[in-house]
């Protein structure tokens, strides 16, 4: 049984720099995908509409598009689960990238944020006449985030990049993680202090767009955060970043609960007064409002219990 | 115009490996590739890369030797010898890049069972073992700093005084044609699945490399050997890994009988492609599929194994089917997956036109004979890929740049701009190729009989006529894809008509090729290489010996 | 209909004036609210980054005590929702050796989970529990003519798989689903399930305010009167940050911030003072006009 549904396609024609939206109707059998559509409206329709698209089964990465607001791939997106109810299904090209056309994007600054972590192995000492010996269990776990086709839908969702063009992003900081977690790669501790920088891993909002878009289960932003971990870990402790995440275990460890008056003040340092004459503003303005946090912060009751998960629960680690 | 020692067309396993070779060697190498390296369809392979390692007690001869009964004896046992050879080093090399191979208990790397072969001996990433490998070469060749063009397509091949001199090609996104000089040419530019449909091969394997050379005169061989993979998806055609049997997959017709015991008593399931395939469609023939499948069942392997070495397979399965394998048998039937034909080369990569090399599935050395084992086509691709690299730098070295000059590109774009300037006439590419698709796969399939070929024939002789009418819509000249289709279909037209003249001079059944009228391997009259050359008017057939070295033809029984 | 009630950090520390709202309306809903004594904070995914089965021990422990109830827990924050929706998910999915580790560390404070408990934001109680024919119908001051942008928290909105969004489709409009109830009109944006930039508010502000700006002036030039968020998170920054935002962009943006339980508050008839809307940096006396409530 084939069924009728409507595309509203984003379209850009480079020649004469314009930008409109265009419906393509057509009809569909009921195990399409976006992307058999788009092909179909392509072939059949329409020749003029560009997107890229190569393998059909989300292993090339060629077709992250956004579909109804969000990235993903165009191939292993159902038509069925979007146009029910005779629904518009939304398509334009991935965000955070210039558009070449229609759906086509500029993939250039992508590819130059990969090549910045130096993704390759960097071993140490001569080469092992055989095999380097490693645990399966770590294999496969990196395999897991070698699983990732750079498809950059990550990248097109990514909200950091959305305010910041500089922020390396979830495809770039995942593969930096594949290499810090290969117990064959030697280059580490380098590889970590070059991410803890500006535009590194601490700029990362944790917002879960990366790991929702993701369409291999790469989970990009959990790789960010356990190269925040392994960066404090090597001893790279003292960006606001690394400071925040110590002083929130702190404060949570203590008092079971947070405090937003001593969190900054142990995210910048007591004596950093540039930093707290910046917050002063906003603190001036929540305390005429009746805004502020209690000055003398009081733990939850039996906030003792806390205590002793987490010293059980660090020791552990 | 461009300058480079060796200019690589492809940028899949094969070229990226002859990238760094040739590098290493000391060449200024460029690659170019109509997508982005990551893109290529090397990224497609599954189950895993083979190589007989002494040190897991496995012979390379051993392996040889499967590859060479796994060929149905067509394949040139001296180019098998040098594969299988070097198949332990390029493994551990691979592994020192970076490839993450699955490993065993004692943190080596691991193996599992795979078609037509004795021995455990392919070595894999999971599922992706094809986009893993992938990946680490183009993270490799970043490191060594290649230059990569990607998003360029080559238009045609520039020969002067009889030797590869460059190539033309066209910047998708500014539509601009450029002329690329190099002292030699490595075509790697894969495989030519779209001519068929359906095909598990991607949008892009349309045959444009084998195209290329051939329109500048260099020799195809073996075209007629076109590998069905025994377990394509229902509907949408994907391809389920070897791998799947390899871990233990049974095969089951409709009646739920495991019916390869009746075709091959000993290697059931793991009997080699072209076996699985014709059983399979035999089944089909006889009445004993549902739906035009039979299954592939995964159930009893367990959760563990399903999601630690089959994972992408339960998605695709999930994605595309709507099955969980965990819990459903999965639909399947044969389907158009490999050419084990293609450019006729030595070793070293070399076609007969100097300075001209191919490696990968474009070219045929011949590794694969008449039916290519699972695993072997990634081994073929880096072994084959690194020699090519290292025979075009050397060559580099030793001779100096033709006379070209930037008028080479005049006529591409008169060839573009005639294809631009067509008003519509009803037809499109879209249909021609539909039609050719589905011509080869009706009467170039598993089964062929000689009316049925010349049906297909005749029918590429009238696509051509119509391709020569063809509109494109698009008239832009950026990122024109309706352009680049047009310009493919052309190649795969070529493809298309090579395989079916192949296929009806080879009269007998050997590998891939199965005709109803020649039932018989004819080891008498056919123990040898088809070779198909362009001429003026049209095409001629010639014929090259197979090599043997230590493997005399015997009976082929799995 | 009875909850154990989880305030969250925020509501009871930077931002106050969202706790007696959420209260008093949850009142007025129907639903009886039992406060958890001795919760602690959820981890807010910062203390995730370092040790996350720390954090499941810790939401578990926070589950067994409204278990120990008899009570699922309400949360009025977003994040606090994710978080302790991402764990419930890892503790019933990691196997019982996974939650049998942790409850032997909760069990030297006589605690168990047994995995019945878990936790649902205000949002998802009325459109699923209350039921929007009922909040309709005690609305008493619909909020025709105000339109409203609606702004998720990204806590609450992803990843999908840990909310069950497959079986409640619901949720992922309800937001607007509560604002067309209470008589507004829905400023459809696209930020509205983006990131509000708070937690990077301490490690890169001048990302953090961007991010304040490009949600608060899209919603406004859009025509929005109003951004209402279920987070107090986002609360915090779109509102004590907006000033910053404006300067940043040399605008007045100007646009008020309620907290879901404000909004619902308003439209059922409550004191806007009660609800702490004249506590809020961005003042809200425009809104309540536009309503024609004294402020």
């Amino acid at each position: 049984m084939t069924l009728q549904t409507t595309l509203r396609v984003s379209r850009f024609n480079p020649e004469e720099q314009r930008s409109y939206w265009q419906e393509y109707t057509l009809d569909v059998e009921p195990q399409y995908t976006v992307l058999d559509a788009l092909i179909k409206i392509r072939e059949y329709e329409d020749g003029s509409l560009g997107l890229r698209c190569s393998c059909r089964s989300s292993i090339c990465g060629s077709c992250a598009i956004r579909i109804n607001g969000h990235a993903t791939l165009a191939c292993k997106t159902k038509l069925r689960s979007l146009a029910s109810g005779g629904r518009h299904v939304t398509v334009e090209p991935l965000g955070n990238l210039p558009i070449i056309k229609d759906l086509v994007v500029d993939m250039t600054s992508h590819w130059n944020k990969v090549m910045a972590v130096k993704p390759w192995l960097q071993p140490q000492g001569p080469e092992p006449e055989h095999e380097y010996i490693a645990p399966n269990e770590t294999m496969l776990h990196l395999a897991g985030v070698m699983s990732c086709i750079m498809c950059g839908a990550c990248v097109g969702d990514c909200t950091v990049l959305q305010v910041d063009p500089n922020f390396l992003g979830p495809a770039a900081l995942a593969k930096a993680y594949r290499f810090v977690g290969d117990p064959r790669d030697a280059a580490g501790k380098e590889r970590l202090k070059a991410l803890n920088r500006y535009g590194g891993i601490w700029d990362c909002t944790r917002c879960y767009e990366c790991v929702q878009a993701c369409p291999k289960g790469v989970a990009p932003m959990e790789r960010i955060m356990a190269l925040r971990d392994k960066a404090i870990e090597v001893g790279f402790d003292n960006t606001y970043g690394a400071r925040h995440t110590i002083a929130f275990g702190e404060i949570l460890e203590h008092a079971g609960r947070l405090d937003e008056l001593r969190l900054p003040i142990k995210t910048f340092g007591m004596f950093n007064f540039i930093q707290m004459l910046q917050l002063l503003p906003v603190g001036l303005r929540a305390l005429m409002r009746g805004k502020m946090p209690p000055v003398f912060h009081k733990p939850i009751p039996k906030a003792e219990n806390v205590r002793r998960i987490f010293k059980k629960m660090e020791s552990k680690r | 115009m461009f300058d480079y020692d060796v200019l690589i067309i492809g940028a899949g396993l094969a070229g990226m490996r002859a990238a760094l070779s040739a590098h290493q060697r000391g060449a200024d190498v460029a690659v170019m590739s109509k997508v982005h390296p990551v893109r290529s369809h090397s990224n497609a392979a599954q189950g895993g890369v083979n190589a007989a390692l002494t040190d897991r007690g496995d012979q390379w001869e051993e392996h040889a030797f499967d590859t060479v009964k796994g060929s149905d004896y067509l394949g040139d046992q001296d180019a098998i010898e040098v594969m299988c050879r070097e198949a332990g080093q390029e493994i551990i090399s691979l592994e020192h890049m970076g490839v993450i191979f699955n490993r065993d208990e004692s943190g080596r790397l691991g193996t599992r069972a795979f078609g037509g072969q004795r021995q455990a001996r392919t070595f894999f990433v999971a599922d992706f073992t094809g986009q893993a490998m992938l990946h680490v070469l183009y993270e490799q060749i970043m490191k060594a700093g290649v230059h990569v063009y990607d998003e360029w397509f080559v238009t045609s091949l520039i020969i002067e005084d009889g030797e590869c001199a460059g190539a033309v090609a066209m910047e998708i996104r500014s539509g601009k044609l450029h002329v690329i000089r190099a002292k030699a040419v490595i075509i790697a530019a894969g495989g030519l699945g779209r001519v068929y449909e359906p095909s598990t091969n991607a949008l892009i394997c349309t045959g444009d490399g084998i195209s290329l050379a051939y329109r500048v005169g260099a020799p195809l061989m073996d075209m007629e050997m076109v590998q069905y993979h025994p377990t394509t998806l229902k509907g949408s055609g994907v391809l389920i890994t070897e791998g799947a049997r390899g871990e233990g997959a049974y095969l089951l017709n409709a009646k739920g009988e495991r019916f390869m015991e009746r075709y091959a008593p000993n290697m059931m399931e793991l009997a080699s492609r072209d076996v699985v395939s014709r059983s399979e469609q035999t089944e089909l023939n006889e009445g004993r599929g549902i739906d035009g499948c039979v299954l592939l069942d995964c159930r009893h392997l367990g959760e563990k194994v399903i999601k630690e070495r089959l994972l992408q397979i339960m998605e695709i399965a999930a994605d595309f089917a709507d099955i969980d394998i965990m819990k459903q048998p999965i639909p399947i039937r044969p389907g158009m997956h490999y050419q084990m034909g293609g450019i006729k080369t030595d070793v070293n990569g070399a076609t007969p036109i100097p300075g001209l090399y191919a490696a990968g599935e474009c070219a045929c050395v011949s590794v694969h004979g008449g039916n290519r084992l699972g695993a072997n086509s990634l081994l073929d691709t880096v072994i084959f890929g690194r020699r090519s690299g290292e025979a075009a730098a050397e060559r580099a070295h030793q001779v100096s740049h033709r006379n070209v000059v930037d008028s080479y590109s005049l006529r591409d774009e008169e060839t573009i701009k005639s294809l631009l300037s067509r008003e519509g006439n009803g037809d499109s590419v879209a249909h021609i190729r539909l039609e050719m698709g589905k011509a080869m796969d009706q009467h170039l399939g598993v089964f062929r009989n000689s009316e049925g070929m010349e049906t297909a024939l005749n029918q590429i002789e009238q696509l051509k006529e119509r391709y020569r009418k063809v509109p494109v819509q698009d008239k832009g000249k950026v990122f024109n894809t309706d352009l680049i289709f047009a310009l493919e279909l052309g190649f795969m037209l070529d493809c298309a008509e090579a395989i079916v003249v192949s296929a009806l001079e080879r009269k007998e059944s050997r590998g891939a090729q199965s005709r109803l009228d020649y039932p018989k391997r004819d080891d008498a009259n056919w123990l040898k290489h088809t070779l198909l050359t362009k001429t003026d008017g049209g095409h001629k057939i010639g014929y090259l010996p197979v090599v043997f070295t230590q493997w005399p033809p015997t009976e082929r029984k799995y | 209909m009875k909850y154990a009630f989880f305030p969250g950090c925020v509501s009871r520390g930077g931002c106050p004036e969202l706790y007696p709202a959420a209260l008093e309306v949850s009142k007025r809903l129907g639903i009886e609210l039992e406060e958890m004594v001795g919760a602690s904070c959820t981890g807010a995914g910062v203390l995730q980054e370092k040790n996350q089965k720390l954090g499941d021990t810790l939401n578990a422990r926070n589950f067994a005590l409204a278990e120990k109830a008899g009570l699922p827990i309400m949360t009025i924050c977003s994040t606090c929702q994710g978080v302790m929706s991402q764990a419930y998910k890892r503790l019933q999915d990691e196997g019982p050796a996974y939650l049998a580790e942790i409850n032997s560390v909760l069990a030297e404070e006589g605690l168990e989970y047994k995995g019945t408990s878990e936790a649902k934001h205000l949002l998802w109680i009325i459109v699923e529990d209350v039921g929007i024919e009922k909040l309709r119908a005690l609305v008493v001051r619909p909020l025709k003519g105000l339109k409203v942008a609606p702004f998720y928290g990204c806590y609450i909105v992803r990843p999908t798989k840990s909310l069950d969004f497959e079986e409640h489709p619901e949720r992922q409009t309800s937001l607007e689903t509560v604002i067309d109830a209470l008589g507004a009109e829905v400023v459809d944006f696209p930020g509205k399930t983006r990131c509000c930039g708070f937690p990077i508010l301490t490690i890169n502000e001048r990302n953090s305010v961007s991010m304040v700006a490009n949600h608060t002036s899209d919603a406004k030039s859009l025509g929005a009167d109003a951004m209402v968020t279920p987070c107090p998170l986002c609360h915090l920054n779109l509102d004590g940050y907006q000033p910053k935002a404006s300067a940043m962009r040399h605008t007045k943006i100007d646009l008020p911030i309620l907290h879901l339980p404000q909004l619902v508050g308003l439209a059922i008839g409550l004191d806007p003072k009660a609800l702490g809307l004249s506590r809020h940096i961005i003042p809200t006396t425009r809104i309540l006009s536009k309503i024609a409530v004294p402020a």
